[in-house]
């Protein structure tokens, strides 16, 4: 199932920049606000109960999903999840949202790893990639071929170098199918211009097609009206050359 | 997907790959958040939201116009200092400023501020001290009002008069969030930390003092918002 953010909440309306996967100046003040109301304890930060029931009233993640997210952010191992990981966790989500994964992980390589990085060994392990794989729309798939084209070293595991290649690629290809789908929406388009075409011409012809018929018919009866009052009149010299 | 049921394994102490006696490196991430520049409205096509946004409440095109459009600037042809004046030398309305300041700035202060943000909110609230006692003008009613200053009153309510249908527009030029988006994100959060505070009760009981802050909290929150809606703006 993908995640998705709730229709109308707040976060819902947070536009995320399209290049820089980012929030704006004023969307972080409006954030931060948003934090403070939620930071009940007057602490700057969320304990796991409030940040549990914060992201599952947001999105449609399970209980299961939130933990590992939880425990991704709480990379002190404090228990609790202060502005900027909340900021990080905002971004991904709305990135997920708006299908900017690609894109935020090619931007954010640096951080993404480091959160991917579970261990802290400097690599992600093929495990840990696909517990949180959720997170950026990665299919089981993609996953194993991302391991199978980028783990250059052969250890089964992605360094820093390998996944920001893999991050670099995926834009790439992402752009390309964006164009494609692009392209084939101009396409349809087109395709639905002509055949609008096609139709109004169609309705044209019937049109003149109808017109004719009425002409044609308009001028039977015109002659038939012409020939029926020859008729009378022949009639009525005749009775009169008779009379006479 | 398995349930992985792994040891506890804090991620300050960093295995093998750490230095001995390095500390552990978190992600690096920057201090302050990063944030993009001012930059335009997108195309519509582009803004998925915009029209069930649209669709919905007025308040929705408020909240997704302040969220993607550029800063503003002030174009009015009104200088606060002027609205500020007439209330400055009266003196009484200093307490009921103060007061109702803190019905909208109840949250802030109660937060640390940095001795840099201490600052900016004193240059706030004498910039804001105009606009906000112009609701408190409105509130007190006739009753209130000394007949010695009533016609220096009626006179700055009639300069008042002028500007209240600004009022939204200079709250929002100072800075201060829009408030249908403060009343999405205060109904927002009060649904969520009273689910927060269900599982606060299961867990850990009535009288644990978190459980009684958060109810405190709530309530203070419930009370707040019923205060605004008293209040039409």
């Amino acid at each position: 199932m993908r995640m998705e953010l709730k229709q109308g909440s707040f976060l819902w309306y947070l536009y995320l920049d399209k290049i820089y996967c980012l929030l704006s100046l004023r969307n972080v003040k409006a954030l931060v606000e948003y934090f403070h109301i939620l930071d009940a304890h007057r602490k700057d930060t969320l304990n796991d109960v409030l940040f549990y029931h914060f992201l599952h009233h947001v999105t449609n993640l399970k209980s299961r999903q939130i933990k590992i997210v939880f425990d991704m952010l709480d990379w002190m191992c404090v228990g609790e999840i202060g502005f900027d990981q909340f900021y990080v966790l905002v971004c991904i989500l709305l990135s997920h949202q708006n299908h900017l994964e690609e894109q935020f992980m090619y931007r954010h390589s640096r951080p993404v790893f480091d959160l991917l990085d579970v261990d802290g060994e400097l690599n992600i392990d093929a495990s840990n990639f696909y517990m949180y794989r959720f997170l950026f729309s990665i299919k089981k798939q993609e996953l194993r071929e991302l391991f199978r084209d980028f783990d250059i070293t052969g250890d089964r595991r992605l360094n820093y170098k390998e996944f920001k290649l893999y991050t670099i690629f995926s834009t790439d290809k992402s752009g390309d199918k964006q164009k494609t789908v692009q392209e084939e929406e101009e396409k349809q388009k087109e395709k639905e211009t002509e055949k609008e075409k096609e139709k109004e011409k169609e309705k044209v012809k019937e049109k003149e097609e109808e017109k004719e018929k009425l002409m044609s018919m308009f001028m039977k009866k015109k002659l038939q009206t012409n020939v029926s009052q020859k008729n009378v009149l022949e009639k009525l010299r005749f009775r009169s050359g008779e009379h006479d | 997907m398995e349930e992985e049921k792994k040891p506890f394994k804090p991620r300050g102490a960093w295995p093998s790959a750490v230095a001995p006696g390095s500390p552990p490196s978190p992600p690096r991430l920057p201090r302050s958040p990063p944030v993009c520049g001012p930059q335009g409205p997108p195309k519509p096509s582009e803004r998925r939201s915009s029209s069930a946004g649209r669709a919905s409440l007025r308040s929705g095109d408020i909240r997704n116009l302040w969220s993607t459009a550029t800063l503003l600037q002030p174009q009015g042809n009104v200088s606060l200092a002027e609205i500020c004046e007439n209330f400055d030398d009266e003196g009484r309305d200093v307490g009921r400023i103060r007061r109702q300041k803190s019905q909208t700035f109840s949250m802030k202060e109660k937060l640390t501020f940095t001795p840099q943000e201490l600052e900016e909110q004193a240059l706030l609230d004498l910039e804001l001290r105009g606009s906000s006692s112009i609701q408190g003008l409105l509130e007190k009613g006739a009753e209130d009002i000394n007949p010695e200053a009533e016609k220096c009153s009626s006179e700055s309510l009639i300069n008042l008069s002028k500007h209240i249908p600004h009022r939204a527009y200079w709250t929002e030029q100072q800075n201060r969030l829009p408030l249908p988006l403060m009343e999405l994100m205060e109904n927002e959060a009060l649904e969520i930390l009273t689910k927060a505070l269900k599982s606060y009760r299961s867990q850990i009981g009535k009288n644990h003092f978190l459980t009684k802050e958060l109810q405190r909290y709530i309530e203070g929150l419930k009370k707040r918002q019923s205060k605004r809606l008293q209040c039409p703006s």
